[in-house]
């Protein structure tokens, strides 16, 4: 039997890996296109394991995620708080759903977040408002998401069994 | 979020997050990193002959440059000490290289490999070879954010180099990298070509550094103000090393 200690690593590398491909730098025409990295891992372990990773773990993941982008401290904590409350109250409707139609409900989450982290930024001074291009994130986040998801899925049935 | 924004209680709960930010920062940065690595160790004999021989020469010209220069400076110094104005600071600066950069587009701003523990502050001022690139906006221990002069929130004190006119140099909203000039009236002498340097008003930059170069002034009858672009002499989107500022200890004499 594998111990619980074991699903914190996992997941605690996952989160890892996602902070890195959130922040790696990327030439200017892909800044855009730039998937919400964090958000699909915090959406996929508070769907996965709802009764480990909760609003807790995403307001911690939130946080960090604000220090690495040197942002306010409390606005990615904010919108994926809001995205795992979601994903925790339809996450058993979720699990029944193929890929393909969680990426619909991603879409959805992403753009919300991305429009709330967007307009925060901008009324509390930290930018001044763009185009709405950066919501095209919200596409590239949704096509991955099914690769994304048997990937990490493999990964949990290898090394989590509860 | 409203209390950071707002209050300084949060800055060091923020430092102390900031140490599990480090080992992300640098794997991010391993590529570029590598890269480097293995640009200097595959170099043909050749090349480096030609580059030695291209570095001899701009040393050259440079010994040369700085003769002229320190005969300015003397003369300066004299002419300075006749009317008694307040002696340029001249400081030593700290070498610091450009890891990485806001994902945000629409804020200007780079991750350096220097923090509070190499004596970064805020308001430091960051410098490139060929010009003014910007100001350390949050310290961490081992890296900090510089906010770019092309951010559209970040504005510049600059002077004319050919007559001293004063201005306020803002960075262009959008994907630009260029500098608006705010609030110059048409009539003043401002034309394109012309030199852009730091005022030294603000405290923050060193004067009489070079920022940007005009490029072009449109002078509408309806507008109130003229409309004055200028680019960035620093190559701000492909520099990587660049130089802190470091300020003396309040050598300002009056």
């Amino acid at each position: 039997m594998k111990s619980k200690s074991y699903t914190n690593l996992v997941v605690i590398i996952s989160l890892f890996l996602a902070y890195l491909l959130a922040i790696v730098p990327l030439p200017d025409w892909a800044m855009n296109w730039r998937p919400q990295w964090v958000l699909m891992f915090v959406f996929y372990w508070t769907m996965a394991l709802p009764y480990r990773v909760g609003l807790g773990f995403a307001w911690a993941a939130g946080l960090l995620l604000d220090v690495l982008e040197g942002t306010m401290l409390g606005l990615n904590a904010f919108t994926l708080l809001i995205v795992a409350y979601v994903t925790l109250s339809l996450h058993q409707r979720l699990r029944m759903y193929n890929p393909i139609q969680q990426s619909g409900l991603l879409f959805v989450l992403s753009l919300v977040a991305l429009g709330l982290g967007h307009w925060l930024r901008v009324i509390s001074g930290q930018i001044e408002p763009v185009d709405s291009m950066y919501l095209l994130a919200a596409f590239s986040s949704a096509t991955i998401w099914p690769a994304l998801f048997s990937l990490l899925r493999s990964i949990r049935r290898r090394f989590i069994n509860n | 979020m409203f209390a950071d924004n707002r209050f300084g209680y949060l800055d060091s709960v923020r430092f102390i997050l900031s140490y599990t930010a480090t080992p992300v920062y640098w794997v991010a940065d391993m590529p570029a990193r590598t890269s480097e690595f293995f640009d200097d160790v595959f170099v043909s004999h050749s090349d480096l002959l030609a580059e030695n021989e291209r570095l001899t020469n701009e040393l050259l010209l440079a010994q040369r440059e700085l003769q002229v220069l320190a005969s300015l400076a003397s003369e300066n110094s004299r002419l300075r000490a006749l009317t008694e104005a307040a002696r340029i600071v001249e400081g030593e600066v700290l070498a610091a290289e450009i890891v990485n950069r806001s994902p945000e587009r629409a804020s200007k701003r780079v991750l350096i490999n220097r923090g509070a523990l190499h004596g970064v502050f805020v308001g430091q001022a960051m410098l490139a070879a060929d010009g003014l690139m910007g100001q350390v906006v949050e310290v961490m221990p081992r890296s900090s954010w510089v906010l770019l002069i092309s951010d559209p929130l970040h504005i510049t004190p600059v002077e004319v180099n050919r007559n001293g006119e004063l201005a306020l140099a803002r960075g262009v909203r959008g994907e630009t990298d260029e500098l608006e000039l705010e609030f110059v009236t048409q009539t003043q002498d401002v034309h394109p070509g012309d030199l852009l340097v730091s005022s030294g008003m603000g405290q923050i930059y060193p004067k009489n550094f070079p920022v940007a170069d005009v490029v072009s002034v449109d002078n509408d009858p309806g507008q109130d103000f003229a409309i004055i672009k200028a680019r960035p002499r620093a190559k701000i989107n492909s520099t990587r090393h660049v130089m802190l500022l470091i300020p003396p200890k309040q050598e300002v004499q009056l």
